[in-house]
């Protein structure tokens, strides 16, 4: 069988060598020494080792993969709505495994979250809060409220800060207030609460509009009624739209949720399939 | 190498104008900003703008042999040189270096004799893009693609495409740290070129 040997890394390292295998020659090299000379007279294994203990490789396995696609949530400022969608497409490299794979999931009846990034790590993400959420509501008997959901999701991420999950997240939903929230993170867990985030592959096609329409920086002229409801949903359907002409990722249809104080409802639109 | 010194530039179409917005800033190492009027957009005769986007000084030694082949041709053909014309031989003069580049990305917007609009844009080694609508060169293109698509229409007039070519830029370049520190939008109308400089967040 082959010489390869596993070389155990300290914790300190980075976590992506800790899967790094290096063929190495030292176990090997006894076999090559007893093997001099061995051409002529006949050996007693087959050569198999392909050059690999003269010239040592590493060979690496990547824990993660990109499985593309956007989310996004918007809630205006004063609004007793969040609207968060994703689109629906799921990709590895150039190919497309699913047009019907959701990235949105439901926390509590007042907040949902929204992931894009590794799916493996999304779904762990999501089975891990979850999870919390349900012993919270046995223990304490109501839900987790979106505030601290929102945090809470910060530090399960922080708690692999040094091999992250491989997750972009928008987290929506209503507060106490029944207010609309919306909370965008980063990978290792920074929180922020505004009233707009997107993530994923084309995050940067949409954040400059959502700043122009949502917050109106670089506008002279403002608008005199805050966004509503329906405004908001054209311009989220707007933004998948621009992210699926330019992004190979986004596409497919895009999957808007709409959260109040009365409960989440959930509705489709089609985009382009190329 | 384009990102040491930072920029970012939109070309959109309109009707019978053509429209080119660029910001101003000149960084080093992608860290300082050492200037907030370095000129990357140049009008090379009455009827094309080329703008130039990546390291400061290929941008600077690229006008100048643009401005000297510009001259040759208008002395050997005794006329203008065409916007499609033009695009071709920038093209050419980046491939001939292709093994040594300039780190430019130039875009072209040009008018046509008819009063038709012409884009183009291409890579540092001169691979042509044409496009109908509008192109995006710079450190912040995602954020300029994602704009320009949302916010075009076809056959906007000279006002309507100051407009729109305004926010495009400024609500991009307000996303990256690489780009912005002033902008200056050029419209080309049969009648003449008209130049406005933006006043916008100097961060």
């Amino acid at each position: 069988s082959s010489s390869f040997e596993h070389h155990p890394k300290t914790a300190a390292q980075n976590a992506a060598n800790a899967f790094c295998v290096v063929a190495s020659g030292t176990m090997a090299s006894l076999t090559t020494a007893s093997r001099t000379g061995s051409v002529a007279s006949g050996k007693a294994f087959p050569d198999i080792d392909h050059g690999v203990t003269k010239h040592p490789y590493e060979r690496r396995f990547s824990p993660y993969e990109l499985g593309g696609g956007t989310v996004v949530g918007v809630s205006p400022p004063g609004a007793n709505f969040a609207v968060l969608a994703g689109d629906t497409r799921l990709s590895s490299g150039y190919e497309i495994l699913s047009r019907k794979q959701s990235k949105l999931f439901k926390l509590t009846s007042k907040c949902c979250i929204a992931s894009s990034g590794s799916y493996n790590d999304v779904k762990q993400l999501r089975h891990v809060l979850e999870m919390r959420n349900k012993t919270y509501a046995d223990r304490c008997g109501k839900e987790v409220t979106t505030p601290s959901m929102a945090h809470l999701l910060s530090r399960t991420l922080y708690s692999r800060r040094f091999f992250p999950y491989y997750a972009f997240n928008v987290l929506a939903g209503v507060d106490e207030e029944n207010l609309g929230a919306v909370y965008s993170y980063d990978s290792v867990g920074t929180l922020q609460r505004y009233p707009y985030s997107a993530a994923g592959t084309a995050a940067e096609h949409m954040e400059p509009l959502l700043d122009n329409l949502v917050a109106e920086k670089t506008r002279q002229d403002k608008r005199e009624t805050p966004l509503t409801l329906e405004e908001c949903k054209e311009l989220v359907k707007e933004l998948f739209v621009t992210a699926g002409e330019r992004d190979i990722y986004t596409g497919d249809a895009v999957e808007i949720a709409v959260i109040t104080a009365d409960g989440i409802e959930t509705e489709f639109f089609e985009l382009k399939k190329d | 190498m384009m990102e040491v010194n930072g920029s970012a530039m939109i070309v959109m179409a309109g009707k019978n104008c053509v429209g080119i917005a660029s910001d101003r800033r000149l960084g080093w190492n992608k860290q300082m900003t050492v200037a907030c009027d370095f000129q990357k957009v140049f009008q090379l005769n009455d009827r094309i703008i080329v703008g130039l986007a990546g390291l400061g000084t290929d941008v600077q030694s690229l006008r100048n042999l643009l401005r000297f082949r510009m001259n040759l041709y208008k002395l050997r053909e005794e006329r203008e040189m065409s916007p499609k014309a033009f695009s071709a031989m920038l093209a050419s003069l980046l491939y001939e270096k292709r093994f040594g580049p300039y780190f430019v990305e130039p875009v072209v917007a040009g008018l046509n004799e008819d009063g038709k609009p012409f884009i183009s844009s291409m890579d540092f080694i001169g691979a042509p893009t044409s496009a109908e609508d509008f192109v995006v060169q710079g450190t912040c293109y995602s954020q300029l693609h994602g704009m320009c698509e949302s916010l075009y229409r076809p056959d906007m007039d000279q006002n309507a495409l100051f407009e729109t070519l305004s926010q495009c830029l400024q609500a991009a370049v307000d996303r990256d740290a690489l780009s912005g520190w002033g902008a200056e939008v050029h419209i080309i109308t049969p009648e003449g070129t008209y130049t406005r400089t933006l006043k916008s967040r100097q961060d």
